[in-house]
């Protein structure tokens, strides 16, 4: 009984070692990268998740990536948001070639890759689920680039703006889509009616009341910095624990609550947001999970061509909408294809959307995650490098960024 | 051109140089798309001009030539609108005010052209904490000679000058408690201060040449002083304005240096003295610090006064020559804000005050700027 200090094998860690441990090797990853290869961390931290998931060296399992699930929520709301709390709408009302740029360009992408995927013989309520998705640009991936290169300018404040609304974009049509697929699996005319509608307007309000309840606080608090950090933060956390807890969509109800908070705030009481260092840390581990959850076994030579078209198609809808109402906007010239490759990245978090997809209807997962699934892990892996190099090609990257 | 031939200008003319803030709107600290908005209201038909200045976050006016202050308002109002305008597409807002109140200077970025790099090489981080936004005035002068008797008479009225156009109580997150602190970044400059004391055009141009065969100046432009003559224009030009929150305070400010000139010129009611630069130092930091509150020596009466009660007494001299000028409403509108004590760093600090943060403060500043009021 001399031992009973000493603990027993296996070890048992907590989720907190565990959090711990794959922030420090993202981070290792991420500076590595940065350092020896002078690609983006972003890079790092993804290979970094990749290496380690289930489909390499497993020490990160698939219950592991389940329980962290909570967590990557928590991610991607403090990004969302803080992306939400960009979008002025004082700028598309003085401008509204940016906002026709900014639809058209989403509007563009999603009818490109509709259009090759019906051409490849899927059918169109997948097709439009799978183009929908690939609307978006990662909020994550941008913001985290803009971060990390201190980038400032035109070209990186269209690049935020054109995110935020791809994004709110591929959600609300994503919504919309809902019904057309409960009918595809001969769902009732209830669900098939109502489903969206309490997806699309319970997420909507709920981003609505925080918002209300989160400027009320802030006009209490006063303008202090600290105090409306927490604040902000715990207003996120809140939000995200609920819109999960009814089963709405967390994104749309985090970029609601920033976009409403910037926008409502008429007595201005909420200060400028800067998360700094805090949400650095969520970066770190939202994409070394992002690169644990890659679907490398969703490569196959049969969809190859597919995710090529897709990936292809989402570019040139992107660029082309960019080119033709861009230079209208005031982009300066040149600008506008720096932007289209800028736009690049694919939102990690259309893994989650497939996967919640597919858990209500598997034909999809089936049909159709291939494609996305395939497109995203190469656009992980693209994409950080395309909006590096836009942002340093536009000179708005910081000297020592 | 020979730099140092003085270029005669119609005596009297009035033009002025503001430098303005870019600020971007999702946290008011200071944006960096000067190039932007240069490209953007270079395909515009403006009066006079708008350049670069130092770092990117500032744009400078400057005004064309006028007789009256009041053609430079208008000229003023009008070319403001199209910045405002033009920034607004961009998503980005103007402010008057000589500092910002809470940019970090380490952020700045140096605005690209071979002078500026120039700069920042010679100067190191002075460069980048010189983003700071100030009022220029320039006022035609018939000779060299005129010039450099300009100067020096209207040394005295430095106080003034900083007093009148105070707008920069905050730097760097803090509060001064300076009505302005923005001259304290003009001075950590080797070759700031004043003119020395020549007597004439002749004597200065051999000041000049020495100091280049020393090697420490290389053109006139090399000068930051106060008020230094601009020979290439046939001009004095008063640096130590902040520029304010509005055009129209601009426009004021110009109309009082304008008469004061007038008056000075024609009357010569003051001999230049050396007096003036003994006790330059003090006057300029009591006008920095408390502005019109402050009190100043009076370099040739040899007594104290406060600088509001001295503003006010040579408003009256100089009435007829404002009226003359026709710029005389513009100096009673000056003058019965100086009675009741306005000034526009009251003015910031009243905003902190009521607002809380200076995020506040700038969005309020960049307000009155669009509106003017």
């Amino acid at each position: 009984m001399a031992t009973e200090y000493l603990p027993r094998l296996p070890l048992a860690f907590s989720q907190a070692a565990l959090f711990g441990a794959l922030v420090i090797v993202g981070l290792a990853a991420g500076e590595a990268l940065r350092r020896y290869a002078s690609l983006p961390r972003i890079t790092g931290y993804v290979l970094a998740g990749a290496a380690l998931g289930p489909q390499a060296l497993g020490l990160i399992s698939d219950d592991m990536l389940f329980d962290l699930r909570p967590l990557v929520d928590l991610s991607v709301g403090l990004i969302v948001f803080e992306l939400g709390f960009r979008l002025d709408f004082k700028w598309l009302r003085a401008n509204r070639w940016l906002f026709v740029t900014a639809i058209g360009e989403a509007l563009f992408s999603f009818l490109g890759i509709f259009a090759v995927l019906v051409a490849f013989g899927f059918r169109p309520v997948f097709a439009a689920m799978a183009a929908a998705i690939g609307t978006a640009t990662s909020p994550a991936t941008v913001m985290l680039v803009v971060h990390d290169l201190r980038a400032q300018g035109q070209i990186t404040e269209r690049l935020l703006l054109f995110t935020a609304v791809n994004s709110a974009f591929a959600y609300v049509l994503l919504t919309l889509l809902l019904p057309f697929l409960h009918f595809e699996n001969q769902a009732s005319w209830q669900q098939a009616f109502f489903h969206p509608l309490y997806l699309l307007w319970g997420s909507l309000v709920a981003g609505w009341l925080a918002c209300i309840l989160m400027l009320r606080l802030a006009a209490w608090l006063g303008k202090s910095e600290e105090r409306q950090f927490i604040l902000m933060v715990g207003m996120v956390v809140v939000t995200v624990g609920v819109a999960h807890a009814l089963k709405l969509s967390v994104s749309l109800a985090l970029l609601t609550l920033g976009m409403l908070a910037r926008n409502l705030d008429r007595g201005y009481a909420v200060l400028p947001v800067h998360f700094g260092h805090g949400s650095q840390l969520f970066f770190v581990i939202l994409f070394v999970l992002v690169g644990a959850s890659l679907e490398f076994s969703a490569f196959s030579i049969a969809a190859a061509a597919p995710v090529a078209a897709y990936i292809l198609l989402r570019f040139l809808g992107k660029g082309v909408a960019l080119l033709g109402f861009g230079p209208f906007s005031g982009i300066r010239p040149g600008g506008a294809g720096l932007l289209a490759l800028g736009l690049l990245p694919l939102s990690g978090s259309a893994v989650v959307m497939v996967r919640d997809t597919t858990l209500l209807y598997p034909a999809f997962g089936r049909e159709l995650s291939a494609v996305v699934l395939s497109a995203v892990v190469i656009m992980e892996l693209i994409g950080p490098l395309a909006t590096q190099f836009a942002l340093r090609r536009a000179r708005e990257a910081h000297p020592d960024g | 051109m020979d730099e140092t031939a003085f270029a005669a200008s119609a005596p009297l003319t009035l033009g002025v140089e503001l430098e303005l803030q870019l600020v971007r709107p999702h946290d008011f600290d200071l944006a960096r798309d000067a190039d932007e908005l240069l490209r953007r209201l270079g395909k515009r038909k403006l009066p006079g001009a708008v350049k670069p200045e130092i770092t990117e976050s500032m744009v400078e006016l400057n005004s064309s030539v006028h007789a009256s202050a009041l053609t430079l308002l208008d000229e003023l109002e009008t070319v403001r609108d199209a910045v405002v305008r033009e920034a607004g597409v961009l998503n980005v807002r103007i402010a008057g005010g000589g500092s910002h109140p809470f940019h970090d200077w380490a952020d700045r970025r140096i605005y690209p052209t071979e002078r500026f790099m120039h700069v920042v090489e010679r100067y190191g981080y002075l460069a980048k904490q010189f983003t700071v936004f100030g009022q220029h005035i320039h006022i035609g002068c018939p000779s060299g000679d005129a010039a450099v008797f300009l100067t020096h008479v209207l040394t005295r009225y430095v106080p003034h000058f900083i007093a009148l156009s105070a707008a920069s109580p905050f730097y760097q997150g803090e509060d001064t408690s300076f009505q302005s602190s923005r001259l304290t970044a003009v001075s950590a400059f080797p070759l700031a201060g004043h003119i020395p004391f020549v007597r004439d055009w002749a004597e200065f141009l051999e000041y000049f040449e020495r100091m280049k065969g020393f090697g420490i100046v290389s053109s006139m432009k090399d000068f930051y002083w106060d008020i230094r003559p601009k020979p290439e224009y046939g001009t004095i030009e008063i640096r130590v304005c902040d520029t304010p929150l509005t055009v129209r305070r601009a426009a004021l400010v110009a109309a009082y240096a304008q008469a004061l000139a007038a008056w000075h010129l024609e009357e010569r009611p003051l001999e230049p003295s050396p007096t003036t630069y003994t006790v330059n130092s003090f006057n300029r930091f009591e006008a920095c610090r408390y502005g019109l509150r402050g009190t100043m020596v009076d370099p040739y009466l040899s007594r104290k006064t406060a600088i509001g009660e001295d503003i006010l007494a040579s408003m009256a001299k100089i009435a007829p020559y404002a009226a003359r000028l026709g710029c005389g409403t513009l100096v009673h509108e000056l003058a019965a804000g100086v009675r009741a004590g306005d000034s526009e760093a009251a003015w910031l600090r009243a905003r902190h005050a009521a607002r809380g943060s200076l995020a506040d403060v700038v969005r309020e500043a960049c307000a009155r700027w669009e509106r003017g009021g």
